[in-house]
């Protein structure tokens, strides 16, 4: 005989799973999942926008921020002082407009009037002084961006004015991203290092909750003063697996997905009911070269490195044509843009002799250190390929992000395959990673004339005068070779056609203010 | 009643040994969060600043030992990135990775009882291979893949379940319990692979021993012999395994758990490692060590109670 208590435990389990299949499955047909995302439902009069993120936004407040995710979401909190416009142009925000001196020492910034943050309290001349102190500040991650200024005064209500240590041409383009994010003073003042957690702007949308690792929720500002919100709620969610995200994307589960893997774009296209966008963002990839030590501190042996990379290759193979070909740090939405990005086929003979001059005849081998993950490895392999054909024997070594920067820091790598997202103003794309002793140089490279031409690049307010500096600059650096510029990056977005005004920006932001959904 | 308090005390040695492990461990790990925070834009200074904020510019054993202060009073600490405690950071994780644990469990066992029962009753029959087909290949598919082909299946092709949007059941009961039937059916189909060989394999060898011959020549038929006689002599091995299965998924379903978008206790786990979130780690990891010892404890309690000549504590052998 079997014994009550197994009796009972047995039924138990056994109905608790009956009753979970039936309650469930019966369910199902009533209340099949809403177009809208699953759980939260919406009616007719209730748009809810939810869009797909690959991480988890660690800190939305712009002072502690080091993530792009982080930016997903800032741009829907907070107005910047200046944006970008879908032509990669600078243009008015909260800042009306703004006057330089004639020796770029002084920004005079004329502030909108009327502007309310999501408290109720004013956004005015003291407030921008308020944040941009604050980001200058100790502990802020925008100190570098702002190290110039040395002085922010509050004229009158509606004007500031910034002080400069010397000229700094990126200062309005920094204002576009996270160091012109106005935040509300009585909050952050009141929220202390928790201002993350509870972030107040005078953006379209509200802050409503965040789950870690989860979701951030925010609702329509119904005050926004640069014109009516269309949407009542933004979700933005996290999406770790990017097929995930896809498949919710055609669920209805997703409006948006940030970023749509390459293999998933056809199936994507031929739905009628989603499109992708895709367009260069300001980043690219390529390859860090040590030149402090062997073998690549040896120029002709970067040299050969460099001729031996076909570009238009790695793109089509790689990319299906999502991303294009690069050979230097500026992408096509950068005003400086223009033939120092072309690159060569490899010739052979050209390599051959490349190697023979830097004592290698025979070929040279080394280790490439790159990130882990399937589209690198497919990366790197591509890359091996087409090194060996001209006897570069290249290893690669599967590292973890942390562990790379750990490595690029300490200078133990030889080459090491680490992109930069890009930003506005190319100066940002160029300084930290070129000139002598800077933060990002991890090829260790120092060439005077190159720092004297991008330290006045950066000084310098004439466009096609700056250009001329970056060509400059890039001539010696396609000779001497620190990093090989391999591609730059596309935005992928995928889209449902019942989003309606979405306009891509090439910093690579979506901007919700002007979002409408069917 | 005494054997439960043994069993918890026990625990504490064992947890400090964890502790320790995990410690050591995660600094072992090259790179360092202050770098990982910052990222690329990171200048000298902040760095070193960061460090300190962080007291990761201490040495290891001190720590230590202000982490393992803190803990003994309650307090696991402030997570490195996200500066929130990590017991809520845990708190907000663990009910949907347990309710995730728990539905798959009664998938797992939904599917492997009747089957395994059938298998090993009609054994060396098309019902036993096709049964252990089945199996062998519940085990071997990719888990992301199964889940991506049941999203496929029952959400894009038919809209029958939602492809995610987790709410916690205190907040939508139905809503919850529609968002995770997914993910569980999917695991489970998995899990019900190992626990279904395990049952056939048992039951065939309780079947030859002598008190169930015995039942048979008093003329039982074989079903009501399986069941009433049989059954819950198989069932010991099957609770183990059982044990160390649930033990494995509340800390191994990061798979499921960011297919289906589920913000879960996995996910925490390996999220805070690659950003080295040494504290959140830590926290997690002991937490995960503590459940272990309490599945444990719970199966051991569980072999008395479905062989009451096991005495609890002597172990399933007795």
């Amino acid at each position: 005989m079997l014994s009550s208590k197994f009796l009972k435990t047995a039924s138990a389990l056994l109905l608790s799973g009956a009753l979970l299949l039936s309650g469930c499955g019966g369910g199902g047909d009533t209340a099949a999942p809403s177009k809208d995302g699953g759980a939260k439902a919406a009616n007719s009069s209730n748009k809810v926008l939810n869009i797909g993120i690959k991480a988890d936004p660690p800190s939305l407040d712009p002072a502690q921020s080091t993530s792009l995710y982080d930016r997903y979401v800032q741009n829907s909190l907070y107005d910047k002082l200046f944006d970008v416009n879908e032509k990669g142009e600078i243009v008015p925000m909260l800042a009306t407009s703004y006057e330089v001196s004639p020796d770029g020492l002084k920004y005079t910034l004329k502030i909108k009037e009327g502007v309310t943050f999501h408290d109720g309290t004013k956004l005015d001349a003291e407030a921008v002084k308020f944040n941009l102190d604050r980001y200058r500040g100790e502990g802020s991650k925008r100190k570098g961006e702002l190290k110039f200024i040395t002085d922010v005064k509050a004229v009158d209500p509606a004007t500031v004015e910034l002080v400069l240590e010397k000229p700094f041409t990126p200062l309005i383009s920094t204002l576009t991203d996270r160091s012109g994010m106005m935040v509300s003073p009585e909050a952050a003042k009141k929220a202390g290092d928790d201002f993350r957690n509870s972030p107040v702007g005078t953006g379209p949308f509200t802050f409503v909750e965040q789950v870690k690792g989860d979701h951030v929720t925010l609702k329509k500002n119904e005050n926004y003063w640069n014109g009516e919100v269309k949407l009542n709620e933004v979700n933005f969610k996290v999406f770790t697996n990017q097929s995930a995200g896809v498949q919710n994307l055609r669920s209805g589960a997703l409006d948006i997905l940030d970023e749509v893997p390459v293999k998933e774009i056809p199936g994507l296209e031929k739905d009628p009911n989603f499109e992708v966008i895709s367009a260069a963002n300001y980043g690219y990839q390529g390859i860090h070269l040590n030149m402090s030590t062997a073998p690549f501190d040896n120029k002709y042996l970067r040299q050969a490195f460099d001729r031996a990379i076909d570009r238009e290759t790695v793109v089509k193979v790689l990319f299906d044509g999502y991303s294009s070909p690069a050979n230097s740090p500026f992408s096509p939405g950068h005003l400086v843009y223009g033939d120092s990005d072309k690159s060569e086929k490899p010739d052979a003979a050209v390599i051959k002799d490349l190697l023979a001059k830097g004592g290698k005849p025979d070929g040279f081998s080394f280790t490439m250190q790159i990130s882990t993950s399937p589209a690198n490895e497919q990366f790197g392999a591509v890359l091996q390929n087409m090194l060996k054909e001209h006897n570069i024997d290249m290893k690669l070594e599967k590292v973890e992000y942390g562990t790379m920067l750990d490595n690029s820091e300490k200078g133990t790598y030889q080459a090491m395959q680490l992109g930069w997202s890009g930003r506005v103003d190319p100066d940002q794309n160029i300084y930290d990673f070129n000139v002598t002793g800077a933060p990002n140089n991890k090829s260790r490279y120092s060439n005077p004339e190159v720092d004297r031409l991008i330290n006045e690049a950066r000084s310098e307010q004439d466009n096609t005068k700056r250009k001329a500096l970056y060509d400059q600059v890039m001539e010696i650096l396609h000779d001497e070779v620190p990093y090989t510029y391999i591609f730059h990056n596309y935005d992928r977005f995928g889209v449902s056609k019942k989003v309606k005004g979405f306009t891509y920006v090439p910093d690579g932001i979506i901007r919700t203010a002007n979002l409408d959904k069917e | 009643m005494m054997f439960v308090v043994k069993r918890l005390l026990l625990t504490i040695p064992i947890l400090i040994l964890v502790s320790i492990m995990t410690f050591s461990l995660i600094h072992m790990i090259p790179g360092d969060p202050a770098r990982v925070i910052l990222g690329q834009e990171a200048t000298p200074e902040a760095y070193e600043a960061l460090r300190a904020e962080l007291g990761l510019d201490k040495p290891i054993v001190t720590q230590y030992f202000t982490w393992l202060g803190n803990v003994v009073q309650g307090d696991l600490g402030m997570s490195i990135t996200d500066r929130v405690p990590v017991a809520d950071l845990i708190l907000q994780r663990l009910p949907a990775t347990i309710e995730l644990t728990i539905g798959t469990f009664i998938f797992a066992l939904i599917i492997a009882i009747p089957t395994g029962i059938l298998a090993a009753v009609r054994r060396n029959t098309w019902i036993d291979y096709t049964a252990s087909f089945t199996a062998l290949g519940g085990m071997s598919i990719p888990n992301f893949w199964l889940a991506l082909m049941a999203i496929i299946y029952f959400s894009v092709e038919n809209q029958w379940l939602p492809s995610s949007g987790y709410v916690p059941f205190s907040e939508d009961p139905k809503a919850n319990l529609m968002a995770m039937l997914l993910p569980c059916m999917v695991t489970g189909l998995r899990e019900s692979a190992m626990l279904m060989r395990m049952l056939r394999s048992s039951l065939v060898e309780v079947v030859h021993m002598d008190f169930v011959r015995t039942a048979k020549a008093k003329g039982l038929n074989e079903v009501r012999m399986v069941l009433g006689h049989a059954l819950r002599n198989a069932l010991i091995p099957v609770v183990t395994t059982s044990g160390l299965m649930i033990a494995g998924l509340l800390g191994g379903l990061v798979i499921t758990e960011s297919i289906f978008s589920i913000p879960g206790f996995g996910r925490l786990i390996v999220e805070s490692v690659f950003k080295r979130d040494y504290v959140t780690v830590q926290g997690a990891i002991l937490v995960s060590a503590v459940l272990v010892v309490v599945v444990n404890l719970l199966v051991d309690l569980l072999y008395a109670v479905i062989d009451p000549r096991i005495k609890a504590g002597k172990g399933a052998e007795g």
